[in-house]
C-alpha cells in the first residue's frame, strides 16, 4: 500500500516535470501560427483557430531563417570536426606518448573549461581584422574550434585511456611509427567518441550569440541567435513571425533528437562516465 | 665504448624523434588554443592597465581601473558579482538537487523511462537566444501567459511586470536559465547512477535498506565525482551567465540585473572604455579559476 | 500649392534658428543664419538637385564599389527613405556598386565600434552625430568632408553641420532631425475633458488628474530602454532650469551640481511617484509602448518626432493623434519653444577607405536624398533644404516644423550630445530616477562625481 502510494508520487512527479519541460515547446509552436488578434485575445494557449502559415512565409521571406539555418549548421558541424581532429591529436600525445611535462600540458588545457569566451573578444576581433579575416565562416569556426578544444580533449582523455596500451606496444613491435600508431590503431577505435565530443561541442556552438553578433557584419554569413535577434527587434509586437522563426530554429533539431535520442542519450552519457 | 655511444645517440634520436611527435600532435590544438584564447587573456591583462577607448591612443594608469569598479557608482560591479553568486547558489542548491532526484527516479527505471530522459533533456538542445525571445513572451506584462494565467485563477495581485520590477527581475532571469539546465545535470548524474553496479543495490536492499536509503549511502558516494564535476560546471556557468539577461532584462530595471558579462560589453563596446572591459573580463577569468579551485578543495576536504 | 508654400517658409525658419552645436564648435551656428534662409528659397526649385546629382555622377574615375553599413532595418521607419535613395543612386553612379548592410541598433553600436577599432570599417557608415563621431574623429578614423561639402554648401546649410563640426572641421552628412515631441491622443483627453493639449504646467498636471480619474493612463514610457525616459525628463528639466543650463551640463562647461536641476528631477519623480506613468512600462520596450499608445492604452507619448510617420501610416489612428510641445514648469528660467532635439542621424565616410574622396561625395548626394526622402514619409524635418513637392508631408510632420520654427533653441539629446561613456553614466543615473531608486539631490551629487 504505502510502495503503491510512493510510486503514483513519483509518477506525478515525472509527469509534472514533462509538462513543464514540453509546454513552453508547444505554446511556441501554437503562437507561430497565430495572430495577435488570437494570441492577445482570447486564444492564448488553445490550438490556433485560423492556421497562419503567413507568419512562417515572413521569418522565411525577411528573416531570411532558412539561410541563417544553413549557417548555423555549417559552422557548428565544421567547427565540431576541426575540434574532434585536433583535441584526439593532442590527446594521444598527452595520454599515450611518455614525456615530462604531459600533466602540465593537459593542465594547461583544461584552463579552457573556466575561461569565459567575452574575455577574448576584442583581442581576437583585432587579430582577426588586421588578417583579413572577417566575414567569412571560418571567422566564427576558428574561435568555436578553439573553445570547444577543452571539452573534447577531456572527453577524448576518458575514452582513450580505455584503449589498452598493449594494443600501441603490438604496434610498435611491429614496427609502426607513432604516427602510424595514432592512424591505424586508435583512430578506428576512438569513433565511439565521436557522437559524444558531438553533442557536447554541439551545445557550445549551437548556442553562440556574442561573436556571431561582432565578428559577422554581412547578412550572408549570419548564424541563428543572431538573425532571431535581428528578426525579433524587427517585430516586437508581432509574436507571429517570431515564434515561426523560433519554430524554424528549434524544431529540426529536437525532431532529429527524438528520432536519436537513444544515440544522442548514450553518447552524452558516455562524456559523464569517461569525462 | 663504441657500442654505448651508438645506443646514446641512438637513444638521444629517439627522444628528438618523440619529442618532435608530441610537439606535431599538439600543434593544431596548441595553435588554437593559445592563439584565440591564451593570448587574449595576455592582452587583456595588459589592456587593463590603461585608460583606453580602445582606437585612439592610452594612457597607463596602472591599477586604477581596478580600483574604480568599486568606486564609480554607475559601474554596478559589486551588484553584477552579487547576481552571479545568488545565480550560482540557486544552480547548486535549487537546480543540481532537482537534476539529482529525477536522476534517481530514473535510475530505478520506472516506466517510461527513456521517453521522461528524452522530454527532460530536450530544453539543453534549445538555443539559449530562442529560450529567451520565449520567455520573455511568457513574461510579458500585457499579454504573457504568466500574467494571464494569474488573471485566469483569480490572482490577478500576483501579476507583476516581471522582468521589469525589481523585486522579480532576477528570479525572472533565475527561472528559465536554471529550467533549462536541469536536463544537462540530471543526464550527467544519470550516467553516474546507471554506473552503480545492480549487486551493490542488491546487497544493500538485502541488509534491509529502503531505495532511498541506498540511494542516500550507496550511490551518491559513488557518484560524487560526477556531482563535482557538475558543481563546478553550474558555478563557472553562473559567472559567465550572459544570453539570458542580454535578453530579458539587459540588465535592468536600473541596472539591478547586470552580471559581469553585460558589464563587460556594456564598457567595451557602449562606453568605449576598452581598458575597463578588459580589467572585468581579468577579475572574471579569475573568479572562475578561483571557484574551480575552491569546490575542487572543498571535495576534497570532504572525502578526507 | 499654398499647403506647398507654408511648409517652405516653416522650413525657412527652421534654417534660421540657430542650433546649439557640439562641443568644441561654436563657430558654425552663428553663420548659418542667412544662408540658409536664401538656401531654402533658391531649393524650392525642383530639379536643381537632379542636375548636380548628374554633374558628379559623370565626374568618376572608373568602377570601384562602396560599403555602407546603417541601422535602417526593415522595421525601421526610415528603411524607404534609404531604398529609395540608393535606387536613385544606382541610376546615378552606374560605375559604383553599392553595398549595403543593416543592422539592429543595439548591436550596430557594438558592431561599429568593434570595426573602428580593429580598422575595418565601410566606406560609409551611419553615426550619431557628436559625442558618438566625436570619439572616432579624434581617433583620426573619420575622413573630413570640408572639400566635398564645398559642392553642397548651397543645398545643405551649415548651421546644419554643427552637431558633426570637430574644430572647425566636417565629419559628417546629416540626414533628418528630429526633436522630442509630445503626442497626445485626443480621443482620451476629450474623454478628460480636454480638446487640446494643456498650455501650461498646472493646467497639464490638472489634464493628468483628469485622465487618472477616468482610469485613463497619462503616459507610456519604455523602461527597458533608458533614452524613452530620457525624452521625458530632459524635457522636463529644461522646461524648469532652462535651455542654457541643460546645455552646459551636456557638453562640461558646467557641473551636474545644480540644485535647479535637482529639483527639476524630483518634480519628474513625482509624476513618476502620482501614478502618471504605466507601471507596466519599466518591463517594455520602446515598440511595445508605441504600439500601446496607437492601441489607446496612454493619453500621451513622449518621444521623438520621427514617431510621426508611423503615426502618419496607421490611417485608424491618425486621426486622434496631436503633436505638441511640453508646457513650461518654471517661466522664470524656462520658456516654451525652448526644446530638446536637433540634426543627430548622420553619415560620415571612413578615412581607411580607399576611395574616400568619392565615398564622401556619394555620402552627400545618397545623404541628401535620404533626407528628402525621409521627410516626405515624414521620420523628420530635412537638414537638407527640401525641393520638389512636398505638399504630401503629413500634418504632423508640418506641426512639428510650425513648432521647430517657433523655437528659441534647442539642446541636444543628453546621450547624444555626450561622450560614451559620460552618456552611460548618465543613462545609469536616469534608470535610477525612474525607478525611484535615487532623487533629485542624490542624482546631481552622483553625476558629479562619476562623470570624468
Amino acid at each position: 500500500m504505502m510502495v503503491g502510494k510512493k510510486k503514483t508520487f513519483i509518477y506525478i512527479l515525472l509527469v509534472i516535470w514533462s509538462i513543464i519541460n514540453l509546454f513552453p515547446i508547444y505554446f511556441m509552436f501554437t503562437f507561430s501560427l497565430k495572430g495577435n488578434d488570437e494570441i492577445f485575445g482570447a486564444n492564448i494557449i488553445g490550438l490556433p483557430q485560423h492556421w497562419l502559415w503567413s507568419n512562417y512565409e515572413s521569418a522565411v521571406k525577411t528573416g531570411n531563417m532558412a539561410r541563417y539555418f544553413f549557417n548555423s549548421l555549417l559552422v557548428t558541424v565544421v567547427s565540431i570536426g576541426i575540434s574532434i581532429i585536433a583535441a584526439m591529436m593532442a590527446t594521444y600525445a598527452l595520454t599515450r606518448i611518455k614525456w615530462r611535462l604531459s600533466k602540465l600540458a593537459t593542465a594547461f588545457f583544461m584552463l579552457g573549461l573556466t575561461i569565459p569566451l567575452q574575455a577574448s573578444i576584442v583581442p581576437v576581433y583585432v587579430v582577426l581584422s588586421k588578417l583579413h579575416w572577417l566575414n567569412k565562416y571560418s571567422t566564427l569556426i576558428v574561435p568555436y574550434s578553439a573553445f570547444t578544444l577543452s571539452m573534447s580533449i577531456l572527453i577524448c582523455t576518458g575514452f582513450m585511456v580505455d584503449i589498452p596500451y598493449d594494443l600501441d606496444e603490438a604496434a610498435r613491435i611491429d614496427g609502426c611509427s607513432l604516427y602510424g600508431t595514432f592512424f591505424k590503431i586508435i583512430m578506428p577505435l576512438m569513433k565511439p567518441a565521436l557522437s559524444t565530443v558531438g553533442i557536447y561541442a554541439y551545445l557550445q556552438c549551437w548556442n553562440e550569440f556574442m561573436f556571431a553578433n561582432v565578428f559577422i557584419s554581412d547578412s550572408k554569413h549570419r548564424t541563428l541567435p543572431v538573425g532571431i535577434k535581428e528578426l525579433s527587434g524587427a517585430y516586437t509586437t508581432d509574436w507571429g513571425p517570431i515564434g515561426a522563426a523560433l519554430v524554424i530554429a528549434t524544431f529540426p533539431t529536437l525532431i532529429a533528437y527524438v528520432f536519436l535520442s537513444r544515440k544522442i542519450q548514450d553518447s552524452f552519457i558516455a562524456g559523464a562516465v569517461k569525462g | 665504448m663504441e657500442r654505448d655511444k651508438s645506443v646514446k645517440n641512438q637513444k638521444t634520436k629517439k627522444e628528438f624523434q618523440k619529442g618532435l611527435a608530441v610537439f606535431l600532435f599538439l600543434l593544431p590544438g596548441l595553435l588554437l588554443f593559445v592563439s584565440i584564447l591564451i593570448a587574449p587573456i595576455a592582452v587583456s591583462l595588459y589592456r587593463s592597465l590603461f585608460d583606453w577607448d580602445g582606437f585612439s591612443e592610452g594612457t597607463f594608469i596602472g591599477l586604477a581601473n581596478y580600483g574604480e569598479l568599486f568606486t564609480n557608482g554607475s559601474i554596478k560591479f559589486m551588484i553584477s558579482l552579487k547576481n552571479s553568486l545568488i545565480l550560482a547558489l540557486f544552480s547548486v542548491f535549487i537546480q543540481l538537487p532537482i537534476a539529482l532526484l529525477l536522476a534517481l527516479i530514473l535510475g530505478r527505471k520506472p516506466k517510461g523511462e527513456r521517453f521522461y530522459l528524452t522530454v527532460f533533456f530536450m530544453p539543453v538542445l534549445i538555443s539559449t537566444v530562442v529560450i529567451g525571445q520565449l520567455w520573455l513572451k511568457i513574461y510579458n506584462p500585457d499579454y504573457g501567459l504568466l500574467n494571464r494565467f494569474l488573471d485566469a485563477v483569480r490572482l490577478g495581485d500576483w501579476k507583476h511586470v516581471w522582468v521589469g520590477d525589481v523585486k522579480t527581475a532576477l528570479g525572472s532571469i533565475i527561472v528559465p536559465t536554471i529550467w533549462q539546465y536541469i536536463g544537462y545535470h540530471m543526464l550527467l548524474m544519470y550516467a553516474g547512477v546507471k554506473g552503480v553496479s545492480p549487486d551493490l543495490r542488491e546487497a544493500a536492499m538485502i541488509d534491509g535498506a529502503t531505495k532511498w536509503q541506498t540511494d542516500r549511502f550507496i550511490v551518491i558516494p559513488i557518484i560524487k565525482p560526477i556531482i563535482r564535476v557538475s558543481v563546478i560546471f553550474a558555478v563557472t556557468g553562473s559567472l559567465k551567465s550572459y544570453d539570458l539577461v542580454r535578453i530579458l532584462t539587459d540588465g535592468g530595471p536600473y541596472q539591478l540585473t547586470e552580471v559581469p558579462s553585460t558589464l563587460l560589453e556594456n564598457m567595451m563596446f557602449l562606453r568605449n572604455r576598452y581598458g575597463m572591459g578588459s580589467t572585468i573580463s581579468v577579475m572574471l577569468i579569475a573568479l572562475c579559476f578561483a571557484f574551480a579551485l575552491l569546490i575542487s578543495a572543498a571535495f576534497k576536504e570532504k572525502d578526507n | 500649392m499654398e499647403k506647398k508654400r507654408l511648409v517652405s517658409m516653416l522650413l525657412a525658419g527652421v534654417m534660421t534658428l540657430s542650433l546649439v552645436g557640439c562641443g568644441d564648435t561654436a563657430a558654425p551656428a552663428e553663420t548659418g543664419d542667412n544662408g540658409g534662409a536664401e538656401a531654402t528659397e533658391a531649393g524650392a526649385d525642383a530639379g536643381a538637385a537632379d542636375a548636380s546629382a548628374a554633374d558628379a555622377g559623370a565626374a568618376s574615375e572608373g568602377p570601384i564599389s562602396l560599403k555602407m553599413w546603417c541601422i535602417a532595418t526593415e522595421s525601421d521607419s526610415n528603411r524607404h527613405s534609404y531604398e529609395a535613395a540608393i535606387e536613385d543612386m544606382k541610376t546615378a553612379y552606374p560605375d559604383i556598386t553599392f553595398e549595403w548592410e543593416a543592422f539592429e541598433n543595439q548591436s550596430y553600436k557594438t558592431k561599429i565600434k568593434a570595426a573602428v577599432s580593429a580598422n575595418e570599417m565601410p566606406d560609409i557608415f551611419f553615426t550619431w552625430s557628436c559625442a558618438f563621431l566625436g570619439d572616432f574623429v579624434a581617433a583620426d578614423k573619420v575622413y573630413c568632408l570640408d572639400e566635398a561639402y564645398e559642392k553642397y554648401k548651397s543645398e545643405l546649410p551649415e548651421v546644419m553641420l554643427g552637431n558633426s563640426t570637430y574644430d572647425g572641421k566636417h565629419y559628417g552628412v546629416p540626414l533628418t532631425m528630429n526633436i522630442v515631441g509630445l503626442f497626445a491622443n485626443m480621443d482620451l483627453l476629450k474623454e478628460a475633458g480636454y480638446e487640446e493639449i494643456p498650455g501650461t504646467y498646472d493646467e497639464f498636471i490638472k489634464c493628468c488628474d483628469a485622465l487618472k480619474a477616468k482610469k485613463i493612463i497619462p503616459f507610456g514610457c519604455a523602461g527597458k530602454e533608458t533614452w524613452c525616459v530620457t525624452e521625458y525628463l530632459e524635457s522636463v528639466i529644461e522646461k524648469s532650469a532652462g535651455a542654457d543650463t541643460l546645455n552646459d551640463i551636456f557638453l562640461g562647461k558646467a557641473t551636474w551640481n545644480n540644485p535647479d536641476v535637482g529639483s527639476a528631477v524630483d518634480t519628474f519623480q513625482k509624476l513618476v511617484k502620482d501614478g502618471y506613468f504605466d507601471p507596466s512600462g519599466v518591463g517594455l520596450t520602446n515598440d511595445e509602448v508605441k504600439n500601446n499608445f496607437i492601441a489607446g492604452k496612454y493619453a500621451f507619448y513622449m518621444n521623438g518626432t520621427w514617431n510621426c510617420a508611423d503615426f502618419a501610416n496607421n490611417a485608424e489612428f491618425f486621426p486622434k493623434v496631436k503633436v505638441g510641445e511640453f508646457p513650461v514648469i518654471n517661466s522664470d528660467k524656462s520658456k516654451l519653444g525652448q526644446l530638446i532635439g536637433g540634426p543627430s542621424d548622420t553619415l560620415a565616410v571612413s578615412a581607411s577607405s580607399p576611395n574616400a574622396a568619392r565615398a564622401a561625395d556619394y555620402a552627400f548626394e545618397l545623404g541628401k536624398l535620404i533626407c528628402h526622402y525621409g521627410y516626405l514619409d515624414g521620420c523628420g524635418l530635412p537638414a537638407w533644404t527640401p525641393y520638389g513637392d512636398t505638399s504630401a508631408v503629413n500634418p504632423l510632420t508640418q506641426t512639428v516644423a510650425e513648432i521647430v520654427a517657433n523655437a528659441d533653441s534647442m539642446v541636444l539629446f543628453g546621450d547624444t550630445a555626450m561622450a560614451a561613456d559620460d552618456a552611460n553614466t548618465y543613462l545609469s543615473y536616469v534608470d535610477q530616477v525612474y525607478g525611484c531608486q535615487v532623487d533629485g539631490t542624490q542624482f546631481i551629487e552622483g553625476l558629479a562625481k562619476d562623470i570624468r
